[in-house]
Order: structure tokens, then C-alpha cells, then sequence
């Protein structure tokens, strides 16, 4: 098992490795001069060529990205353009927001998908499959954005039961911490939910028709233990490398969702940084993603062997 | 003749043959139909199938491939998936109920307990998902008032009466981690953990290699002998069923056509298809008697007749069998044969 881990990890690195180059290249290709946005109305040539030079933006491109591919492996992400705050403190500062906002979604989509996904796998073909099956359908193609304007409209505004907007961390007061991520949790979770129940219900269905439920079934054993345990059991194992590789829609819905409720998470961070070409800080924030992704997949890997006992052993 | 022949390669017989008639079978099914949804009209994959097992009893049902013995059985279990599947008539008695009308909850309350079922596929029989003795042990503590610890036990008993060897280390063991051979063994330790009063094995060798299909047999016969189990074997090895059944039900075409104790299905077979497969019986050189080849195919759904479904491939048909389904009428006590012509010696003249 360890050994497999190991193998995957060393996968990992050429991944790595041309995702570095391409946050790099992406963010030279990118149009418009950082020092001119820096500087303001001045253009001062003097302060031009300060910044130019405290930036290392006259070096050649080769020699720019080992500078900052060597660094960032020490932890040094660059200091932001904008704010002169090192770039991993603003990442490592955002970074748990999101975290939390993404975790307690994935926590909704979870709650919400499989019980549905295995409910209608289970009534195939009745009125409560088809009426899962039309709210997915909903929760898929309705937009987040609207989904969270209509929330902060009926719950915050006119029935005043939640905040509408802000953050405060759990260290401070949890109580009002949950309260303030329970609407941007619950709409960035619901999108997830609508695709894993469909995954769940194909799943299911898949497995249902399998010999070993039919001896399960021929041993006398009732059908709630046929399904939750013998069926679910087995149709769990592409649902839980589903839901890690979810963390990246998660990640890309969490963007859209900061904006909407003003929550100071990472997805904040990385549009005003891009609103601000705020090279360094976008190119951290990206990095950081990347990882983040190369990560989530190595586990997705990972459990996708430890539930399935067929490969646990190969491994 | 033909059963000669079979004697002669299996020859160990049953000396204790005696037919109980005051006694009421263990089971006794009468007109079970089974029909698929999207069938032509009328056209039952399992039409009008009757039988009955006596208390540790053996019948064999026998029938060329896809003539409905897996489906049979699976009605009986209550297991057919539902839809397509639908039973549209009949009744199965089992110990005084009927399995067909009883709820799903008084039935799975006798799955695994008294009517307990081997299956035609050991390798996708058993969950990947959990060990051996996991599922073996689940099905004792459904049934018996044991702890989990104690279902474990008897799950360890239950390898070693199969013959699994290492038991203690199968015990936790996965399905992918065992040959067929051995699946199949599980599946039989599952069946069986139990004491089921009547255990129904579709096929439970077909799927496995030649050399271990008679372990397997001798092991199910074995076991049965010892716990006086009642069973219905489904088989295409005519030499089995000479070997191990008191009772035959031959199936054509989702029909019985044939039924009777054994002597009689293979000294004086009376339906011109049963009469057919004896024709090809273990000959000389020939390991296994597999089912004959008789001339022409099984008609597909559309085109069954309304008569007797053996019609186009019958040499002694005419048009009263295409239109008239004959009854599964008796010729002798306790042999019936689902033929307009029965006996053929009588109405016709000749035969085998
Ligand atoms: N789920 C299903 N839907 C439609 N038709 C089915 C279904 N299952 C079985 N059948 C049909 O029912 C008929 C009987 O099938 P069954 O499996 O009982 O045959 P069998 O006698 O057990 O054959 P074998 O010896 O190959 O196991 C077949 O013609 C098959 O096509
Ligand atoms: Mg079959």
C-alpha cells in the first residue's frame, strides 16, 4: 500500500512540474504591465525602473521562472504587488475560509445526494425517482448565483434568519460562524448533490442487478440491509472517488460563491487579484490550486484501492 | 436402455427408493406461469409447470438451455426480478403455505432458513466487498438467535463440512482471493448453515472445471444424505440425474413434458422429446451425458405454437398438437407426460 502511495506521488511530479510552467507562462502571456498599475498616475520613469528591478521584471523569462519556482519551494510565494503582504500569509490566511465553506459543502451535497441517489435507485421508474430526478435536474441548471441571490432575498432579507453576508471565524463565536456558511455552504453543496445523487442512482442500479444481491437476498436478509449494506457498500466505491474529484468543482463554485455572499476565502482573494494584476498573489493562488488538484486526485487514488478490497491486495 | 447406460458409469445407486404416497410432499407446485413483460401475448416463459419434492427427496429437473429452469426456480424463491418478470399463475406449497401468496416479509423469513438456493455463477455469487465468513455468518444471525460471534462459529463448522481447506484463514478471506471451485463450496456452506428443509441448486456445476464438478456433486450429495435435506437439482448431465434423483421433471420450452420417479423417466420414457434426449445418454467413450441434439431449434417466443411447444420438431406431431396444448396427463401412477400420444407403443405403434 505504501509502495503504491509512493508510486502515485512520483507520478505526481511531472504534473507538477508543467503545471508550474504553465501558471508561469499563463501569467507573462497575460496583457497589461503590472508596474504601470503599481505606480498609479505617476509614471515616474524613476519608480518605473525601482519597481522593474525590485520585482526582478527585467530578467529574462528562463531565469524569472527558476527564481520563482526556487523559492516558492521554500515557501516563498513573492510579496503581493498590491498589498506588500507575503503572498503565502494572504493564502494561508484565506486559505481556511475556504476550507471550511468547502468542506461543509461537500457535507450538503453528501447529505443530500446519496440518500437521494439511493432512494431512486431503489423506486426505479416510481413518482419519488421522477421527482428526484426532476430537482437534480434543477439543482444542476439552476445557477449558484441566482440560487444565492434568491436565498439572501427570502431568508436574510425578509424572513431576517440568517446574515446575508461576512464571515467570522469559528475561533471567535462558531454559533455565528455556521450561521453566517450555512446559505453559501447549502448553495455551492446543492449543485454537488444534484450530480452525485445521479452518480448514486446509476450506481445503485448497476449493483442491484448483480448475482451477490440476489444471494444476498436468497439468505432471507431484509431489503434494507440488502441495499444499504451489500449494494451501497459497492456502489460507494466510484461514488467516493466521485466526491474527491468533486473538491475541484467545489473549489471552482467557491469563487462565484465568495463573491456572492462577500466571504473573504481564497476564491475572493484570487479575483481581486486578478481584477488588480496582482502577478505574484495570482500566481500563488493558482499554484496552490494546482496542488491542491494533483492532491485531491493522489487520493482519490488512494481510497479508490482502500474500498475496493479486490485491489487492496494487488496494491 | 438408456438408463442402463447410466447405471453402468454411475454405479452407485439408491437402494432406498420407496414412493410415500400418504405422505404430502414438502413442496408441491401446481401450474406455476411466469411471464416477462414485453413477451408476445399468451407466450409464458415458465407456462403451466407442476411438481412436487418429497421430505429428503431428490428431483431433478432437466431441459436444454433457456427452457426456464432458472427462472422456475428463481419464482419459487420469490428472487425473479419483478418487473419484468410477473407470476401470473399457479400455486407452490411449501410445508402447508404458499410461497407464491405469502408477503415478501413471511418470505424472506423462509430464504435462507427452510428453501435455500445454489446458484448457476460462483464467481459473481458472492459480494467482493466483504469476507467469506462475513456472509456466511450474516445469514445465521438473520435466522438463528446467535450472537456474532457464535454465527462466526458456525460459519467455521460450516467450511470445514465443505471441505474448504485452512477454514480459519478462509474465514477472512475475500471472494477474489478463491478459485470456483471454492466460491462454489461457500455458497453451498451458505445455503446449508441453516439446515434448510429443502435446498435448491441451479446448476451448481456447470459453470465450474470437469475435474472439480464431481467433488462439488458428491459433496452436495454427501451433505444432503447427512441433514436430510430435500432437493431440487437442476442439471444437463442426464448421468447425474440417473445417479442422484428419485423424481424427474423434464422441462421443454418453459413446460414440464415429462415427470416421474427416475426408473420410469429412463426405462419407458413416454414424451417423444424425453424419448429424444435418452437416445444420446452416456454412450461408450462418453464421460458425461449431456442433453441430446434433437433435430431443430427451440421456435422463438413469436412463433411457439398454441398446442404443444415440441410440435415443429416432433416426428409423430400433427395438427391436433400444434393447436391443442396437451395436459400433463398421468399414464402410470406417478408418470405423466405432457403428450396428446402418450403412451406412444399405444397410439402409434413404435417408439424409441
Ligand atoms: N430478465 C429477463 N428478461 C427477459 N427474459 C428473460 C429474463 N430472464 C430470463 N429470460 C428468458 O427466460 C427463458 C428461460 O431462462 P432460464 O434462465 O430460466 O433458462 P434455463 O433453463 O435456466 O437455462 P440455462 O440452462 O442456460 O441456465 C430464456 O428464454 C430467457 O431468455
Ligand atoms: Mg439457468
Amino acid at each position: 500500500m505504501l509502495r503504491y502511495i509512493g508510486r502515485r506521488i512520483l507520478i505526481a511530479i511531472p504534473t507538477l512540474i508543467i503545471v508550474s510552467i504553465m501558471v508561469f507562462a499563463l501569467q507573462k502571456l497575460l496583457p497589461g504591465d503590472p508596474v504601470l498599475t503599481m505606480a498609479g498616475e505617476e509614471r515616474d520613469p524613476q519608480v518605473l525602473a525601482y519597481l522593474r528591478e525590485k520585482y526582478r521584471l527585467d530578467d529574462p523569462i528562463p531565469v524569472q521562472y527558476f527564481a520563482w519556482i526556487g523559492s516558492a519551494l521554500t515557501g516563498n510565494l513573492g510579496i503581493s504587488l498590491r498589498t506588500d503582504i507575503p503572498v503565502l500569509e494572504l493564502i494561508l490566511s484565506k486559505l481556511p475560509v475556504t476550507i471550511e465553506l468547502a468542506i461543509m459543502a461537500m457535507i450538503v451535497a453528501l447529505a443530500i445526494g446519496i440518500p437521494a441517489g439511493i432512494i431512486s435507485a431503489v423506486r426505479k421508474g416510481t413518482a419519488v425517482d421522477y421527482t428526484a430526478n426532476v430537482i437534480a435536474l434543477s439543482g444542476l441548471s439552476i445557477p449558484n448565483f441566482w440560487l444565492g441571490i434568491m436565498l439572501i432575498m427570502l431568508i436574510s432579507v425578509r424572513w431576517k434568519l440568517l446574515p446575508a453576508s461576512g464571515y467570522v471565524p469559528p475561533t471567535e463565536d462558531l454559533w455565528l460562524n455556521i450561521k453566517t456558511m450555512l446559505m453559501p455552504a447549502f448553495v455551492l453543496g446543492t449543485g454537488l448533490a444534484a450530480s452525485l445523487m445521479r452518480h448514486t442512482r446509476s450506481a445503485m442500479l448497476g449493483v442491484m442487478r448483480s448475482d451477490y444481491i440476489r444471494t444476498a437476498r436468497a439468505k432471507g436478509l431484509l431489503s434494507r440491509k440488502v441495499i444499504l449494506k451489500h449494494a451501497l457498500r459497492n456502489a460507494l466505491v466510484p461514488i467516493v472517488t466521485l466526491s474527491t474529484l468533486l473538491f475541484g468543482e467545489l473549489l471552482a463554485g467557491a469563487v462565484l460563491t465568495e463573491q456572492i455572499f462577500t466571504i473573504p476565502g481564497f476564491g475572493k482573494l484570487i479575483v481581486d487579484a486578478v481584477f488588480n494584476r496582482d502577478y505574484a498573489v495570482v500566481q500563488g493562488v493558482v499554484l496552490c490550486t494546482a496542488v491542491g488538484f494533483i492532491f485531491m486526485n493522489l487520493l482519490a487514488d488512494v481510497l479508490y484501492v482502500l474500498v475496493n478490497p479486490r485491489l487492496r491486495h494487488a496494491a | 436402455m438408456g438408463r442402463e447406460a447410466a447405471r453402468q458409469l454411475a454405479p452407485q445407486s439408491n437402494p432406498t427408493r420407496e414412493t410415500a404416497p400418504s405422505a404430502p410432499p414438502l413442496l408441491d407446485v401446481q401450474g406455476l406461469s411466469v411471464r416477462f413483460d414485453g413477451a408476445p401475448k399468451g407466450v409464458n416463459v415458465v407456462d403451466d409447470v407442476s411438481f412436487s419434492v418429497s421430505k429428503g427427496k431428490t428431483l431433478c429437473i432437466v431441459g436444454e438451455s433457456g427452457c426456464g429452469k432458472s427462472v422456475t426456480s428463481l419464482a419459487l424463491m420469490g428472487l425473479l426480478p419483478t418487473p419484468p418478470a410477473r407470476i401470473v399463475a399457479g400455486a407452490a406449497v411449501f410445508d402447508g403455505q404458499d410461497l407464491l401468496t405469502l408477503s415478501e416479509r413471511e418470505r424472506s423469513d423462509l430464504r435462507g432458513d427452510r428453501i435455500a438456493m445454489i446458484f448457476q455463477e460462483p464467481m459473481t455469487s458472492l459480494n467482493p466487498a466483504f469476507t467469506i465468513g462475513d456472509q456466511i455468518a450474516e445469514g445465521i444471525v438473520r435466522h438463528r438467535k446467535v450472537s456474532k460471534a457464535e454465527a462466526m462459529e458456525r460459519a467455521l463448522d460450516m467450511l470445514r463440512k465443505v471441505r474448504i481447506p485452512a477454514p480459519e484463514k478462509r474465514l477472512r478471506a475475500y471472494p477474489h482471493e478463491m478459485s470456483g471451485g471454492m466460491r462454489q463450496r461457500v455458497m453451498i456452506a451458505m445455503a446449508l448453515a441453516n439446515d434448510p428443509q429443502l435446498l435448491i441448486a441451479d446448476e451448481p456445476t456447470t459453470a465450474l472445471d470437469v475435474t472439480i464438478q464431481a467433488q462439488i456433486l458428491t459433496l452436495i450429495r454427501r451433505l444432503q444424505e447427512e441433514t436430510g435435506t430435500a432437493m431440487i437439482l437442476i442439471t444437463h448431465d442426464l448421468g447425474v440425474v440417473a445417479e442422484v434423483a428419485d423424481e424427474v421433471a423434464v422441462m421443454y420450452a418453459g413446460r414440464v413434458v415429462e415427470s416421474g420417479p427416475v426408473e420410469a423417466i429412463f426405462d419407458d420414457p413416454q414424451h417423444p422429446y424425453t424419448i429424444g434426449l435418452m437416445g444420446s445418454v452416456p454412450s461408450l467413450g462418453r464421460r458425461q451425458g449431456r442433453l441430446a441434439t434433437i433435430r431443430g431449434t427451440v421456435p422463438p417466443a413469436e412463433l411457439m405454437p398454441k398446442g404443444c411447444r415440441f410440435t415443429p420438431r416432433c416426428p409423430f406431431s400433427d395438427g391436433h398438437c400444434a393447436n391443442d396444448p396437451p395436459p400433463l396427463a398421468e399414464i402410470r401412477p406417478g408418470h405423466r407426460a405432457r403428450c396428446w400420444y402418450a403412451p406412444l407403443e399405444l397410439h402409434r405403434g413404435a417408439a424409441s
